[in-house]
């Protein structure tokens, strides 16, 4: 007989992170880190920053997203129809950013400082930031799977990703960029802070969200997936990060080997979450006698 | 009017006859199965394996149709949720919006023909012909509608008229799948449902399923059912 193991048992979603999936949780997480990494670069008016945002979005994130598809020359399907799913508000969002933050790019390069600029500097940023929470909401509004339905993940994702952005942003200072190192160095410690009390705030209330999210969280803190939480969440994500920026206080200037070093790890956290939240997404059984069992 | 299936489970006699036909109707790849036999062994002194025939649910609402992106999953007039492969650009936010788990996403291992390596066997080359599967679409049970149509087109009355019927409802020889209009109220599924307490799953997600299953035992064994002994409350241990 075939096993089927999701009628009796809890069982994870394995479509959008396994085989395949691998290039839809790139995707995820490169649009949050393309979108953060922008509105940081307008903030910082770093057109470095802005020019790696566009290639992060339009070519990893696009990229990776159209790999996903199982027919990817029908994607234009999806930019017809906005009002289906946040899925295809998504891909509208990023043709629009692809193309407005490439005017804007063009703009800043040949007529800085004009009306035309600063216009296609708003209708960019309105799109970087769409792209950066939409998939938090691709993600909230799936009814089956309870750990994701929380409306805090849009707004961890999107903080996740303005994060990985002021943490990029270091790095192209620290090669001379037009970026304050220090301003963004402060901005990435106080959203490491939120973002780790988000990540509490989120595991705590997905546990309170029926048996089937506290399953999910369980299986992050103490089963398969624990290595990744901890690890790649905890130390490379938040704990080295901190500890880095905590010894900004006690020594006159940081290396730039152990700023680079933070970043990166941010960046590995970055992944991880996004892996986690992907990965630990699990179904109710359809058996009721199952979700009394101890299985 | 809304087309729906009735599994009494009491009847059910695990012969997977209705997976075998539906494959032979659709000409299903080897690795893709709409209707679906589910085995559980339950626990306790003398364990038994229970199996449930599932199968998609034709949701009245459906999540699947709220997540399509492309439109490439929509409902019929009639209720049934069908899929247009020409439209799936095989994202699989269907698959994982649905509840139940009954979509499935065609990847290429799923189609290496029945004998992988060797030249396709003639049914294979005629369901390639006549039931092309496209490989990166999603995939599920559609009542089969084909022939709900030409049934109808005919005159002829879908769960009564066997060419008008799904085929794993004429196939069941122990007649355990009813299919019929929910709408009718004097329709053999509505009086199956009404006398014999016909329910759906998991009715928590306010999907409002076109299948309902009749058996209050559902995830019970037998074994609990006839001693009606709690200690031996059976506990799923797996499935085979």
């Amino acid at each position: 007989m075939e096993i089927h193991e999701w009628m009796i048992n809890y069982t994870r979603q394995t479509e959008w992170i396994d085989r395949r999936g691998i290039f839809l949780w790139i995707a995820f997480y490169a649009g949050g880190l393309g979108g953060g990494l922008y509105l940081v670069s307008l903030y910082f008016n770093s057109l470095w920053g802005m020019f790696l945002s566009w290639l992060i979005i339009a070519v990893v994130k696009g990229g990776a997203h159209l790999i996903y598809l199982g027919k990817p020359l029908r994607f234009w399907r999806i930019i017809f129809r906005p009002n289906s799913s946040w899925l295809a508000r998504g891909i509208i969002f990023v043709l629009a950013f692809t193309v407005f933050a490439a005017a804007q790019l063009a703009l800043s390069f040949w007529l800085p400082g004009t009306a035309v600029e600063i216009f296609f500097k708003v209708l960019a940023g309105i799109s970087a930031l769409a792209i950066a929470v939409y998939t938090g909401f691709v993600l909230n509004t799936v009814k089956a799977v309870p750990f994701w339905n929380s409306t805090l993940l849009p707004l961890l994702f999107v903080l996740c990703g303005i994060l990985g952005g002021f943490g990029l942003s270091v790095i192209i200072g620290l090669n001379g960029g037009n970026v304050n190192v220090a301003v963004a160095e402060t901005g990435s410690r106080w959203l490491l802070i939120v973002n780790a009390l988000l990540i509490v705030v989120y595991l705590w209330g997905a546990s309170n969200r029926e048996a089937t999210g506290k399953k999910s969280v369980m299986e992050q803190i103490r089963g398969n997936l624990a290595p990744v939480f901890w690890v790649g969440i905890v130390v490379l994500g938040i704990v080295v990060p901190m500890a880095i920026a905590l010894s900004s206080y006690f020594v006159a200037e940081l290396s730039s080997t152990l700023l680079v070093t933070g970043v990166t790890c941010e960046i590995i956290g970055g992944l991880a979450l996004r892996y986690c939240v992907l990965k630990a997404g699990a179904y109710k059984p359809l058996v009721a006698i199952a979700q009394q069992s101890p299985n | 009017m809304r087309w729906g299936m009735v599994v009494d489970l009491t009847r059910c006699i695990r012969c997977y006859a209705c997976v075998a036909a539906c494959r032979i109707e659709h000409f299903l790849p080897i690795g893709m199965s709409w209707p679906r036999l589910v085995a559980m062994e339950t626990g306790g002194d003398r364990p038994t394996v229970s199996t449930y025939s599932v199968r998609c649910n034709q949701c009245q609402n459906a999540p699947c149709v709220e997540v399509c992106p492309t439109g490439a999953t929509y409902q019929r007039e009639d209720g049934i949720v069908v899929i247009d492969q020409s439209k799936c650009v095989g994202c699989r936010y269907c698959v994982i919006a649905c509840p139940y788990q009954n979509r499935t996403f065609l990847s290429r291992d799923k189609d290496k023909g029945f004998f992988p390596g060797s030249t396709q066997t003639d049914f294979e080359k005629a369901g390639k012909e006549r039931y092309p599967h496209q490989i990166g679409t999603t995939e599920k049970c559609n009542f089969c509608v084909e022939r709900i149509d030409a049934g109808l087109a005919k005159g002829l009355k879908p769960g009564i008229d066997r060419d008008a019927t799904p085929a794993c409802v004429n196939t069941c020889p122990a007649q355990a799948l009813t299919f019929g209009d929910l709408d009718d109220p004097d329709s053999e599924i509505s009086r199956l449902i009404k006398e014999r307490g016909g329910f759906q799953l998991h009715p928590e997600y306010d999907t409002n399923p076109s299948v309902y299953f009749i058996d209050g035992k559902i995830g019970y064994s037998e074994v609990t059912e006839t001693r009606g002994d709690s200690e031996h409350e059976p506990t799923p241990t797996g499935v085979k």
